[in-house]
């Protein structure tokens, strides 16, 4: 082979090369073209607020004059750390979260297994526990505050039973809404424990159930002992989400009709609740943001806790 | 060898059970629609009972008093606007995430992950300044341009584009398509399945989003179903009853019946949230 044939023929590699370049060069630029509109929104409606969040908490900032920034440096974080209605409010709604994720897991696991067991409905069933899910917030608080009412068909019933002797007006008692609020997202929810546990459970092998049988082990024992442990995934993923939304519960006590601090004695208060008063009621911006940033550090530490506590693969 | 399953006693107890259950779910929806053909009246002192006289009262009063159409409207305008954007978007950046290999792809898929894990609290004030000071407050593009593309649905239609075969995408390079045609004539077209799933996500999401109206849409003309009823709600206590029950079930009425049409791509949207 001649000098010239193979300088020729690796100029072509060279060309060929480049050619690929510019093929995969092009392609990626439509690649960060997709990713695009992400990026950019994120940026602006993301990042930026983050920001402008940690930059607001120290501030005295209020949208009566949005022009004003008055630095009080790390008064909005001692305040927030101290205010005793910020401490209540993480007081319900632990109180309501643990009932309501003790209600939604194990009304969840019950129905999930019991619909593991049915050969025939239990499609229809599970439409029917997933319907509360797909209604709103605001639909299901109002229906179940006037089912819960003393004029309603649950304490009408107690009371004809004569185990109720008058009324009970719930909504302004001081320890009474948070584990009413927790029985009707129970209500709501347990559905979506439902569907994820009976995912969980059709995954279980289960050659697990038959040697067990074998062995002699009850069914009480097979579920503590194999079914339990297997769905753990399952039950650390429904802890996680639950504690994660449950904390910024809102929608739920706001449309219950008590003032924006949660009633006289700020018996239904939450700390989404309280920082909507101080940033729409009383215009502390800065506060507010504080209070959100504080918020998010609890429910950040709540979740390693979880993480640290339940291996889950 | 399967477990032989038999209709025996315990079975019965089973369904017994879920019986039990199914009705303690239905009732406050038929307690619902039971008061919503109420006279008012007999909504406030007999609740429980069943009508002594269907009226349709409350349906004509939701009309004419909360002036239901503008509602629907609103939601709609919302929803649909998001659920169309979101999907495109999102579907756009789940492509390129699954199947365009561009440098610090990678890193930025990481990134979205991590964004998920912060609670969305942390968004609600500095956002509405941030709005407050692009004048978008009282607007509707204030609740649908940050829900325009979401890390969520990405996450869902990447996990589905990432099972199409990539002889299926360079056969259809070598014949010369773009990025753009193989997406719109053949990324899309085979997403359907979770397209669906993500456009219920998005859809219902919106309809039944509370905290976005009240605090963006504050001018009684660009109300949502949601608020509207809320508005409605604590307005006139104890007046208007009868239009309550009746705006109630018509809030609902849209959602159960894309529920009941597609409640197999709904149950599977949400609990695809386990299998990750």
């Amino acid at each position: 082979m001649s000098n010239a044939v193979m300088q020729a023929s690796h100029a072509g590699a060279e060309i060929n090369k480049l050619q690929r370049f510019k093929a995969r060069a092009r392609q990626y630029i439509w690649g960060y073209l997709f990713v695009a509109p992400w990026v950019l929104l994120y940026i602006a409606f993301g990042l930026y607020p983050l920001i402008l969040s940690f930059y607001l908490t120290f501030f005295d900032y209020s949208f009566v004059r949005p022009d004003d920034y008055i630095f009080v440096g790390v008064g909005n974080w001692i305040r927030g750390v101290t205010d005793p209605l910020f401490w209540k409010g993480l007081v319900n709604i632990f109180y309501n979260q643990s009932i309501f994720i003790t209600l939604n897991l194990g009304i969840g696991l019950l129905t999930a297994v019991m619909l593991y067991k049915t050969v025939y409905l239990g499609r229809i069933f599970r439409t029917i526990y997933f319907m509360p899910v797909v209604t709103s917030v605001v639909v299901l608080m109002a229906i179940g505050n006037f089912i819960a009412s003393p004029q309603g068909p649950l304490q009408s019933m107690l009371m004809e039973a004569g185990i109720l002797k008058t009324g009970i007006f719930w909504k302004f008692s001081s320890w009474l809404p948070m584990p009413i609020i927790a029985v009707i997202n129970a209500w709501k929810w347990f559905g979506v424990s439902t569907v994820i546990l009976l995912a969980g459970l059709y995954s279980i092998d289960t050659t697990y159930y038959e040697a067990a049988s074998i062995d002699g082990g009850t069914g009480p024992q097979q579920f503590y002992y194999i079914t339990l442990p297997q769905l753990r995934p399952q039950i650390f993923f429904i802890l996680v989400l639950n504690v994660i939304n449950g904390l910024q519960m809102f929608t739920e006590v706001f449309t219950l009709g008590y003032d924006v601090f949660g009633g006289p004695s700020n018996q239904a208060i939450t700390p989404v609740l309280y920082l909507y008063a101080q940033a729409f009621d009383r215009s502390n911006i800065g506060y507010a943001s504080t209070l959100g940033l504080l918020l998010a550090l609890v429910i950040a530490l709540l979740t390693i806790i979880q993480f640290r506590l339940i291996p889950s693969e | 060898m399967l477990p032989v399953r038999k209709l025996t006693l315990s079975s019965a107890v089973i369904y017994l059970f879920l019986i039990l259950g199914a009705l303690v779910v239905l009732y406050p929806f038929f307690y619902m629609v039971m008061n919503s053909f109420k006279f008012g009246p007999e909504i406030l002192h007999a609740p429980t009972r069943l009508p002594s006289q269907i009226t349709l009262s409350g349906y004509v009063g939701v009309f004419e008093k909360l002036n239901m159409l503008l509602l629907y409207k609103n939601s709609l305008i919302i929803a649909v606007s998001i659920t169309f954007l979101n999907a495109l978007l999102s579907a756009l950046a789940a492509y390129a995430i699954a199947k365009i290999p561009f440098p610090g792809r990678d890193q930025l898929f990481a990134f979205m992950l991590a964004t998920m894990m912060i609670p969305g609290v942390l968004f609600l004030i500095p956002t509405y300044v941030v709005m407050y000071r692009l004048g978008w407050v009282g607007q509707f593009h204030a609740l649908i341009i940050p829900a325009a593309v979401s890390v969520y649905n990405i996450f869902l239609i990447r996990q589905f584009i990432i099972g199409i075969p990539n002889e299926l995408i360079e056969a259809a390079r070598l014949d010369g398509a773009g990025d753009l045609l193989i997406f719109f004539r053949m990324i899309l077209p085979l997403s359907r399945p979770v397209l669906v799933a993500v456009a219920i996500l998005s859809f219902i999401g919106s309809w039944n989003d509370f905290i976005g109206p009240l605090l963006y849409l504050n001018t009684p003309d660009k109300w949502t179903v949601q608020l509207g009823l809320y508005q409605f709600q604590t307005s006139i206590p104890g007046e208007n009853i009868q239009e309550i029950w009746a705006s109630m079930t018509l809030i609902t009425l849209p959602l159960v019946v894309i529920y009941f049409a597609l409640q197999d791509q709904f149950v599977k949207a949400f609990a695809n949230v386990s299998f990750k």
